[in-house]
């Protein structure tokens, strides 16, 4: 093998980026996932367990982990932190009752030590109900500018138009490559 | 589909790394042979087919909303009908088209449909005098103004978050009932349509919800009986007991609810999780106008899967959970208009 295969085959690996997605359940998680891969989103059912899913974009090989937000699963979530670029946290803006909670989950993770190096993008979404809370009010509720620990970013959109998931997508993918990626 | 979905159970944790991994190679390859097809399609795709089909139907339905001024009563009724199920398309094709659109083109078509959305509202709003609702029992009582304001002050609300207290311009767009005790409350169809609805915090009320809701939250209710029409994406409640509630959603997930009967339609699946004393039977509830509603909603009025009911917090056994029933046929409820509130 010569030795420019033998860096391709490297560099191939290096643009690997595994993300890990979390939220309470009822966020969005698993129809922003398939909206992201032009899947039909109206047959979803509530994710037991996880669905894991791999796609490439912007040359970049994404693998995907979306776990199940219920009670009962958040403690396994641990399970799935190791080697994680990218942390995405999905939030329903228009249910202002679970809010609190959100907050007090989305603390605990940003605690977590195989966590540490993640980059963090909150998805404030469902934009599309006319009830939902702006970006910045989901900002201010989650109190993100206390975050110091983590490169992060909050994006407002829709799963279901599909409204700046890419954007946000992007973002992420440009932090964790200026990161990791730097030796190239 | 490529999706893989493992069953969350002792055994699955525990699947070793190399099984798991043979099978992510497999999945891998369809997918990418999949997406090698789909691009090949996506580059097919044509932007102005999108922008010619767009606005010659956003012309016809501007068309239909307008000249229902100058007709009779029927006629206009049924041509909004017509104008509400043509923008429902308009979103879906919208939806379809999104990964070929810039962010720019996204946001004006979708600031387009919800315009004529909100057209439609408004015109039947014009066209259709709101009927008096009257109930035939003596002891029922219509709801009371303050009842139906939308939930929260007028129009600011603060929610202490933390440390952080968080002010929010919510009120006016959220909608529903919330602190309310022994009333009949309705909502119709103009008030909620493709919104999100939020009844909390009632005892002994009946709760009748004409029309399509876009999601609904049912929180922290007793004693009450709920009838909603189809809504588009997921009813969550939390809290609730003692309760009937009768619905179509596309999910339904339960959770800390006790002795509460569902009669439910459901397209995707209802979980329950710490709940106990949850019996379901199948939605059999109609009412004037529920068919156009099921349009809007985008459900699907033949697949429902009410029976079919998993149970988060019992997935190891194979044994069926204990934390729900089916209600036998015989004790099911099958007039819902005659039936009042507990007083
Ligand atoms: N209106 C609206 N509904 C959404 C949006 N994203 C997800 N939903 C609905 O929310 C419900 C829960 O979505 P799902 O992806 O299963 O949530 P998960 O538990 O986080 O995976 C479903 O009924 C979806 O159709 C959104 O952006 N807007
Ligand atoms: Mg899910």
């Amino acid at each position: 093998m010569g030795l420019l295969t033998i860096l391709k085959k490297l560099k191939h690996k290096e643009r690997e980026m595994r993300l890990l997605m979390l939220g309470l359940d009822n966020a969005g998680k698993t129809t922003i996932l398939k909206k992201f891969n032009g899947e039909d989103v109206s047959t979803i059912s509530p994710t037991l367990g996880f669905n894991i899913k791999t796609l490439e974009h912007r040359g970049f090989k994404l693998n995907i982990w979306d776990v199940g937000g219920q009670k009962s699963l958040r403690s396994y979530w641990r399970n799935y932190f190791e080697s994680t670029d990218g942390l995405v946290w999905v939030v329903d803006s228009a249910d202002r009752l679970r809010l609190e909670d959100c907050r007090k989950e989305l603390g605990a993770l940003l605690l977590e030590e195989r966590l540490a190096g993640a980059t963090l993008l909150v998805f404030a979404n469902k934009q599309d109900l006319p009830g939902a809370l702006s970006k910045d009010a989901i900002r201010e509720a989650l109190t993100l500018d206390e975050i110091k620990t983590h490169h992060w970013c909050i994006v407002g959109c829709s799963a279901v138009t599909g409204e700046n998931l890419l954007t946000g997508v992007d973002w992420l993918l440009d932090d964790i490559a200026a990161r990791i990626f730097t030796a190239d | 589909m490529a999706i893989c979905q493992v069953q969350f159970n002792d055994d699955t944790v525990k699947i070793p790394e190399k099984v798991l991994r043979r099978d992510q190679a497999r999945l891998e390859e369809l997918e990418r042979r999949r997406n090698e097809k789909e691009s090949q399609s996506v580059a097919e795709e044509n932007v102005d087919y999108f922008t010619a089909t767009f606005s010659a139907e956003k012309a016809a339905i501007e068309d239909l909303i307008s000249s229902c001024a100058n007709t009779d009563h029927e006629k206009a009724t049924k041509m909004l009908e017509d104008a509400t199920l043509k923008t429902q398309q308009l979103q879906k094709f919208l939806n379809d088209s999104v990964m070929f659109l810039t962010q720019y083109e996204l946001r004006q078509a979708q600031a387009s449909v919800q315009k004529l959305q909100g057209s439609v509202v408004e015109r039947r709003a014009e066209v259709m005098p709101k009927k008096k609702f009257a109930f035939r029992s003596r002891t029922a009582r219509t709801s009371q103004p303050s009842a139906s304001m939308p939930v929260g002050d007028k129009d600011k609300t603060t929610y202490f978050v933390g440390n952080a207290a968080v002010h929010v311009r919510a009120s006016a767009e959220q909608y529903g009932f919330s602190n309310v005790d022994s009333q009949v409350l309705i909502k119709r169809s103009e008030e909620i349509q493709q919104r999100d609805v939020l009844l909390s915090h009632l005892a002994d009320c009946k709760v009748i919800l004409y029309g399509s809701p876009n999601t609904v939250h049912i929180k922290n209710v007793r004693d009450c009986q709920i009838l909603c029409g189809p809504v588009s994406s997921s009813v969550f409640v939390d809290e609730c007991t003692g309760c009937t509630l009768v619905f179509a959603c596309q999910q339904l997930r339960t959770h800390n609810t006790t002795a509460t009967q569902v009669y439910l339609h459901v397209t995707s699946r209802a979980i329950i999780e710490d709940c106990h004393g949850v019996s379901f039977a199948p939605f059999n509830w109609t009412y004037q106008g529920m068919d156009n509603d099921f349009r809007v909603s985008g459900l699907d009025p033949k697949r429902n899967n009410w029976s079919q009911v998993d149970d988060f917090n019992w997935l190891a056994s194979g044994t069926p959970s204990p934390n729900w029933t089916v209600i036998p046929e015989s004790e099911r409820i099958s007039c819902w208009d005659a039936k009042e509130p507990s007083s």
